[in-house]
């Protein structure tokens, strides 16, 4: 016990080995090569198949409606995952679909990172006004469930990719705002800064340049889960009618499409869900694996 | 008890504070976003004259800061307005049945339309014991299913509880719930006709929307509930019960499991709040439940300003009470936090 919070003291000192040190646990877990395999398995199709596969993805075809998955009887290889309503590859749609999806909720991740972090160190390390205005804006936005807010904003406002990825950073942003400002706030008081602050450095050099490198890397693998909840909602948006607009394949769009065939075939609705479960999958694995490697490390300090 | 009350006023004043800023925030936003509620309200046939009529009539055309110290007046004596398009009687009021979609004896048949309008409060209080049904269902069953296996995993780290609670937990929060209810939907009523669902006749619809609920919400119980045990088993009381000879279980029961409840309590404010309210919003929806969540998604797809804001303070007073009320359990568990 004492070694254990000996050597992940020294650790956290520097803030790359904890990062370092934090992969090779989590790779030693099968959860998270599992989840990474499947992850590139997916992806590598996502951004392969598209390009090669005879198909497209916006393409009607009526001699092929209803097609069933090569599972069922009547099935085909041609049609792996089956077509939907309009003769249209499930497969290829459901791939693109990733596309759009994991690259909506990757870019909303990134940015709410940004922000909501640089957002949490000023609140935290400034304190004052700037931190009562910033925490009572938080609690407000907390407040509102992201579906309301979602709605509000995509059904009146043209939904397109941008759009769809304000609303996620918008709804995504407190959160890291709260949890860096809690550790800020605390780092704030550690010896180093206040060696530097006796050095005479900037307020924005400490923050930018000591206190961010420190406390941001355990938060990032954090925000891998992240990844996965955005998708979800990016689904759920087109679900409801109010993400990313058909013809364009969504995972959202395509089951909401598909919605009306559920009881005859089935495989329409389902199919791109099986596609979308599958990626969350592999992401909860590895961002899960790597929370629990943080855990390990931290135990006893935290 | 005067601290209780001191912290009950405090938390009471802040949380009217969060409330008005919620209000202002979701009041401007749909102010401000392009869309108009009177275009829709009276549908794209009428004359631009007529449409600009009806929005001075309902005030939409004054500065929104007026706007809103006049809504927030009429709010504190309870007046939430009225719904632009739910009739008394319950039955929408569209484009056509209010106005014909014509343009032409528009001023009659708006009044006549304007007097059968249902109040928010009404619509709220219409939906909300099939929602409160709902989203107690939904929790019941989330705690049946997180806590035995949260505890277990608690207690038996790195042993087969705890890997099948983090299996769960993966795979629980990985299905979409929208995408659960439709596979529910067509594999337990279409296909085998166990339970009933979509609408409500009674009470075997519940079921179903609450399983949903329950799968979205169990991991997050399920992973706080096995990392607070976890860490609680690290601390000192423990040895120090083992030392003073005090049977496992009474370690265990007594110490641990009260210790670990207090995470659990702040997880139930924040996070499971905010689940619930965005499950049950979706969930209504799939299964076409006729609840508050219902009527919101209607009512924003419609534009509905006074649903909408009344639904969300609603949403947000919850929230904030459900804060205070965490916080005041957990001093009473644990006297040490003090407010």
């Amino acid at each position: 016990m004492a070694a254990e919070t000996g050597t992940s003291s020294a650790a956290r000192g520097r803030g790359e080995s904890v990062t370092r040190r934090m992969f090779r646990l989590a790779w030693e877990m099968t959860s998270f090569k599992i989840g990474l395999g499947v992850f590139i398995v997916l992806v590598g199709a996502a951004i392969i198949w598209p390009e090669l596969s005879p198909y497209d993805p916006m393409k009607i075809s009526v001699r092929e409606r209803f097609l069933p998955p090569i599972f069922l009887e009547g099935g085909t290889w041609a049609h792996i995952a089956g077509t939907d309503q309009l003769g249209r590859d499930l497969f290829v749609r459901s791939l693109v679909g990733l596309r759009n999806g994991l690259g909506i909720a990757a870019a909303a991740v990134a940015i709410m990172f940004v922000v909501g972090c640089a957002l949490g160190v000023i609140s935290g390390y400034w304190g004052r006004w700037v931190d009562i205005i910033l925490m009572r804006i938080t609690d407000a936005q907390l407040s509102i469930p992201v579906i309301v807010l979602a709605i509000t904003i995509l059904s009146v406002s043209r939904p397109n990719p941008f759009t769809v990825t304000a609303v996620l950073v918008l709804a995504g942003w407190p959160i890291y705002a709260r949890v860096v400002r809690s550790i800020a706030l605390a780092e704030r008081e550690r010896e180093y800064v206040r060696g530097a602050k006796i050095l005479g450095a900037s307020d924005l050099r400490i923050a930018a340049l000591m206190i961010s490198p420190n406390i941001l890397p355990p938060i990032a693998f954090v925000a891998v889960l992240d990844i996965a909840r955005m998708m979800i909602f990016e689904a759920l948006f087109g679900f409801l009618g109010i993400g990313i607009q058909p013809p364009t394949p969504t995972f959202g769009n395509i089951i909401a499409d598909g919605y009306k065939y559920l009881v005859n075939s089935w495989w329409i609705p389902t199919m791109p869900g099986v596609f979308l479960i599958l990626t969350l999958i592999s992401i909860n694995l590895m961002g899960a694996s790597l929370e629990r490697a943080r855990n390990k490390l931290f135990k006893g300090i935290v | 008890m005067a601290f209780v009350l001191t912290f009950l006023i405090r938390r009471l004043a802040q949380g009217v504070v969060i409330v008005l800023l919620v209000t202002f925030l979701i009041f401007t936003l749909l102010r401000v976003i392009p869309g108009d509620p009177v275009r829709i309200m009276l549908g794209p046939a009428t004359t631009q004259a007529v449409v600009e009529a009806r929005a001075q009539e309902l005030g939409l055309r004054d500065s929104i800061p007026e706007q809103f110290v006049r809504y927030i007046a009429k709010a504190v004596q309870g007046d939430f307005g009225e719904s632009y398009f739910i009739g008394e009687t319950g039955i929408a009021l569209t484009a056509q049945n209010v106005v014909g979609g014509k343009g032409q004896d528009t001023a009659t048949e708006q009044r006549e339309a304007k007097m059968t309008r249902a109040g928010v409060l009404k619509v709220i209080a219409d939906g909300l014991p099939y929602t409160l049904m709902l989203a107690g269902m939904g929790l019941l069953f989330t705690l049946l299913m997180a806590v035995p296996l949260g505890i277990a995993a608690g207690l038996n780290q790195e042993k087969w509880q705890d890997r099948l609670a983090f299996f769960i937990g993966s795979v629980f929060i990985s299905l979409p719930n929208f995408w659960l209810a439709l596979v529910l939907i067509l594999l337990i009523t279409a296909r085998a006709g166990l339970l009933p669902s979509i609408g409500y006749k009674g009470f075997g619809y519940v079921i179903l929307p609450a399983i949903v609920l329950a799968v979205e919400l169990a991991p997050i119980i399920i992973r706080g509930l096995s990392m607070s045990i976890a860490q609680a088993l690290q601390a000192g009381y423990v040895s120090g019960g083992i030392v003073r000879g005090l049977p496992w279980r009474q370690i265990i029961v007594r110490h641990v499991l009260r210790n670990s409840s207090i995470p659990m309590l702040n997880l139930f404010g924040v996070q499971i709040g905010g689940l619930l309210l965005g499950g049950v919003f979706v969930t209504e929806f799939v299964f076409d439940y006729p609840g508050v969540g219902r009527s919101t998604v209607q009512a924003v797809l419609q534009r509905d300003f006074p649903v909408i804001q009344g639904v969300a303070i609603l949403a947000a007073s919850i929230l904030v009470l459900a804060n205070i009320m965490v916080d005041l359990a957990s001093t009473f568990i644990d006297r040490r936090l003090k407010f």
